[in-house]
């Protein structure tokens, strides 16, 4: 069939079941532009900065399992995508971007808007092409979302250059050819797995640390049954929230730097640990490897072999997909019979779960400090499905420590980069994906400005996410530790007293109002969601609300600090 | 520190040695040598890498290689079991007609051939294990060498090859 370059693109990108993309136009995307505009099957949102359009394209990937388009242009359209793609690669978030270039006569001459998107973003993708010939691009976009979906997720860049896509080749669409070294390995070993089944049979304190895979794989099912079968409690990396429902009675909540003091004890204690799709960050093991899991048999399933024994020298390797392996360990289970209730071990974590949702409730508070009841409020005002953004600091540790996420793909966050100005724009990516779902990001005020110009974004185009920003004025996180390791001293994080965050969001047409008092926001949040706008709501917190408990730098998982309130233990 | 030899099997792709290199580069290990070259197998090639450093570090790498999408195969060849060479090209300087039948009669013990000569100095090739080579070197170094160039190695499994 005889096609224009761009016609391919559009052509294999609906094979490919895209329907919606997220981008900014320029001069060498022209020829792609004029075949989208026809197009129907798949629809455009115009952003108003690169990075939000990559952001976008991560947060919906994230919320609907499948992979988000962006687009950019060369050159500084390109660049300003890194730092989006660089977030979603590091939280092997399937991203497909598509990127403008200078013709293939002039690359490599510092013609107008050229910059080696190639180059730039072989460190921060998956895989990147460069494409070179028209009749290519059927093979490249096919391959980018295969690699991009399969295998642990992650980003594909697609370099385009001008003349490729206006050149007309004569092309078959929709090949099925890969490469022959990229072998997605899915498949559990079996010796392994019956090595595990012993093991998590015979384990008198076995623990399951849920990571982020658990939720890409699509397996929180799996996972809640073998909870229930082995009578194991459950806890989950920043990741990995809403692996399990956060009111189950085995889920002890988030683990690590901010998590839950008693779903770091449970590591510390536990004879046996599963940890099933997590790449054992440092945000959660803490600095202290001894203090973790001292006394377990450590075992680790992981699609990415390069993961084993990366960070954590582990016990039993699993290579393969999640769900794969936790299918077969219940298969091999269930000839077995399920643990009885009532041991010492379930004990043990009953009351911590117990103390760990009293200590909640008791926070001696000073003043205006209301950071965590807000998160509190909002876990009762929101609906199970609703979807949660963060952005990132203080706002994004309240969040996860408080936040009760009840079902998986409705927490999203900014794990391995920890990029403020994420969450705003994933949420418009999360509101896309999920029309008929409450979206609210969690803002902090310093974040917020960095991609709060999108806003123009959800009003042209009718996406109705709520901003709830935690108005402290401070870069928060950053004056915290100032606070707590550096006497005091709040080098360059007061953020002064501008903007009226208010009337900045009125001036874009949305609906806003200022929350004073955490009992206002329920009324708050009804009026912005009757309001069928997007929203802000301005939520005056406590300027110097620390959040804790927290793993200070160098420390251990059982050596928190600010835990006077979990003294139930 | 150990020297490691691994051997990879690669897409024929421009950026493939980048993305190699890259991985390396990021975990600060330095590449003592490398070889790129047509291997049996058209529209792949074959690199040879050298590197320097822990069994624990390499074996990290090469987990992260072996995830490149054109990597297509990684083999760890250390050096027993595999037949390792290098080429050397050299200029030695001989400043009468004493110090060049010394020189010719070292290279012949070493197996090295003379490819020209000149009234003051002579080029000699050897093609060796590279200990051998620097073993070699360093007796040429009494001479004077004026230049000299090595390929790097480049490294073949023993017995029935490495696609096993
Ligand atoms: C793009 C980017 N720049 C800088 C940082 C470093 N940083 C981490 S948290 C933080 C403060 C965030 O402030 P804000 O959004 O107001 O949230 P708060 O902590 O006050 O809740 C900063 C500057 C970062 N994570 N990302
Ligand atoms: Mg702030």
């Amino acid at each position: 069939m005889k096609l224009s370059g761009a016609e391919i693109v559009v052509e294999e990108l609906k094979t490919e079941g895209v329907e919606v993309a997220f981008g900014i136009p320029g001069g060498v995307l022209l020829d792609l532009y004029d075949v989208l505009y026809k197009e129907e099957a798949i629809r455009h949102i115009l952003m108003r900065h690169e990075q939000c359009a990559a952001h976008a394209a991560d947060g919906y990937a994230r919320v609907s399992g499948k992979a988000g388009v962006c687009i950019a242009t060369s050159g500084p359209g390109a660049t300003n995508l890194v730092t989006g793609l660089t977030n979603a690669n590091m939280d092997s978030s399937a991203v497909v971007a598509l990127t403008g270039q200078v013709p293939t006569s002039v690359i490599g001459t510092n013609a107008f808007q050229e910059a080696s998107t190639f180059t730039i973003t072989m460190p921060i993708t998956k895989h990147n092409f460069l494409v070179k010939r028209t009749e290519d691009l059927p093979k490249v976009i096919h391959n980018a979302f295969y690699i991009a979906n399969t295998g642990r997720k992650g980003v594909v860049l697609v370099d385009l250059p001008k003349d490729i896509l206006a050149g007309v080749a004569d092309v078959d669409l929709h090949p099925k050819e890969t490469f022959a070294g990229y072998k997605p390995n899915i498949k559990p070993n079996q010796v392994q797995i019956k090595r595990v089944v012993e093991i998590l049979a015979r384990a008198e304190r076995p623990l399951i640390l849920a990571g982020g895979g658990v939720i890409s794989a699509d397996a929180t099912t799996e996972l809640q049954r073998l909870a229930e079968f082995l009578a194991a409690p459950v806890v989950t990396t920043l990741m990995g929230k809403g692996a399990i429902p956060e009111n189950h009675p085995f889920c002890l909540g988030m683990a690590g730097m901010h998590g839950q003091v008693y779903a770091n004890r449970a590591i510390n204690e536990c004879d046996a640990l599963l940890a099933l799709g997590t790449r054992f960050s440092d945000r959660t093991t803490g600095w202290q490897l001894d203090q973790f899991a001292p006394d377990a048999t450590l075992i680790h399933v992981d699609i990415d072999t390069a993961e084993i024994n990366k960070n954590m020298p582990v016990d039993i390797p699993i290579v393969g997909d999640v769900k794969l392996a936790l299918l077969e360990i219940l298969k091999l289970l269930a000839k077995k019979s399920a643990k009885k209730s009532g041991s010492e071990w379930e004990k043990r974590i009953k009351k911590m779960h117990e103390a760990c949702d009293s200590c909640v409730e008791e926070i001696p508070r000073e003043g205006a400090s209301v950071s965590d009841i807000l998160i509190k409020e909002l876990s009762k005002i929101l609906d199970d499905d609703a979807i949660v953004t963060t952005e990132v600091g203080q706002c994004q540790m309240f969040a996860a420590h408080y936040y009760m996420t009840r079902k998986p793909r409705t927490f999203i966050s900014s794990g391995g980069l920890g990029t403020m100005g994420f969450g705003f724009p994933a949420a418009i990516g999360a509101k896309v994906a999920a029309p008929d779902k409450k979206v609210v990001d969690i803002a902090g005020d310093g974040s917020f400005l960095m991609t709060c110009q999108d806003l123009a974004t959800c009003v042209e185009n009718d996406i109705q996410v709520v901003v709830c920003i935690f108005d402290n004025r401070y870069l928060g996180m950053v004056r915290q530790w100032q606070e707590l390791f550096y006497e005091k001293k709040y080098a360059q994080t007061g953020l002064g007293i501008t903007p009226d965050f208010v009337k900045l969001a009125e001036a874009f047409g949305c609906y806003a109002e200022r929350v004073e008092k955490p009992e206002e926001l329920k009324d708050a949040l009804n009026s912005a969601f009757e309001s069928g706008k997007p929203a802000v709501l301005d939520m005056i917190v406590g300027k110097e609300d620390k959040v804790l408990p927290m793993i200070p730098p160098g420390g251990g998982i059982i050596g928190m600090i600010g835990t006077e309130r979990c003294k139930h233990i | 520190m150990q020297t490691h030899i691994i051997s990879l099997l690669v897409e024929d792709h421009p950026g493939v040695l980048t993305r190699m290199s890259g991985m390396f580069t990021q975990r600060g290990i330095n590449i003592t040598s490398l070889t790129v070259s047509p291997c049996e197998k058209e529209g792949l090639s074959r690199m040879t890498v050298a590197i320097k450093g822990s069994e624990s570090e390499l074996e990290k790498v090469r987990k992260q290689i072996s995830n490149l999408i054109e990597v297509v195969k990684v083999v760890d060849l250390s050096e027993r079991e595999a037949i390792v060479r290098d080429l050397c090209l050299m200029k030695v300087h001989v400043k009468d007609s004493e110090a060049r039948s010394e020189v010719m009669q070292l290279a012949e013990s070493y197996g090295a051939k003379i490819v020209d000569a000149v009234l003051d100095a002579v080029t000699l090739e050897l093609t060796e294990e590279p200990e051998r080579i620097d073993r070699f070197v360093d007796l040429m170094r009494h001479f004077g060498v004026k230049q000299l160039f090595r390929t790097g190695v480049t490294a073949i499994g023993i017995g029935g090859g490495l696609e096993r």
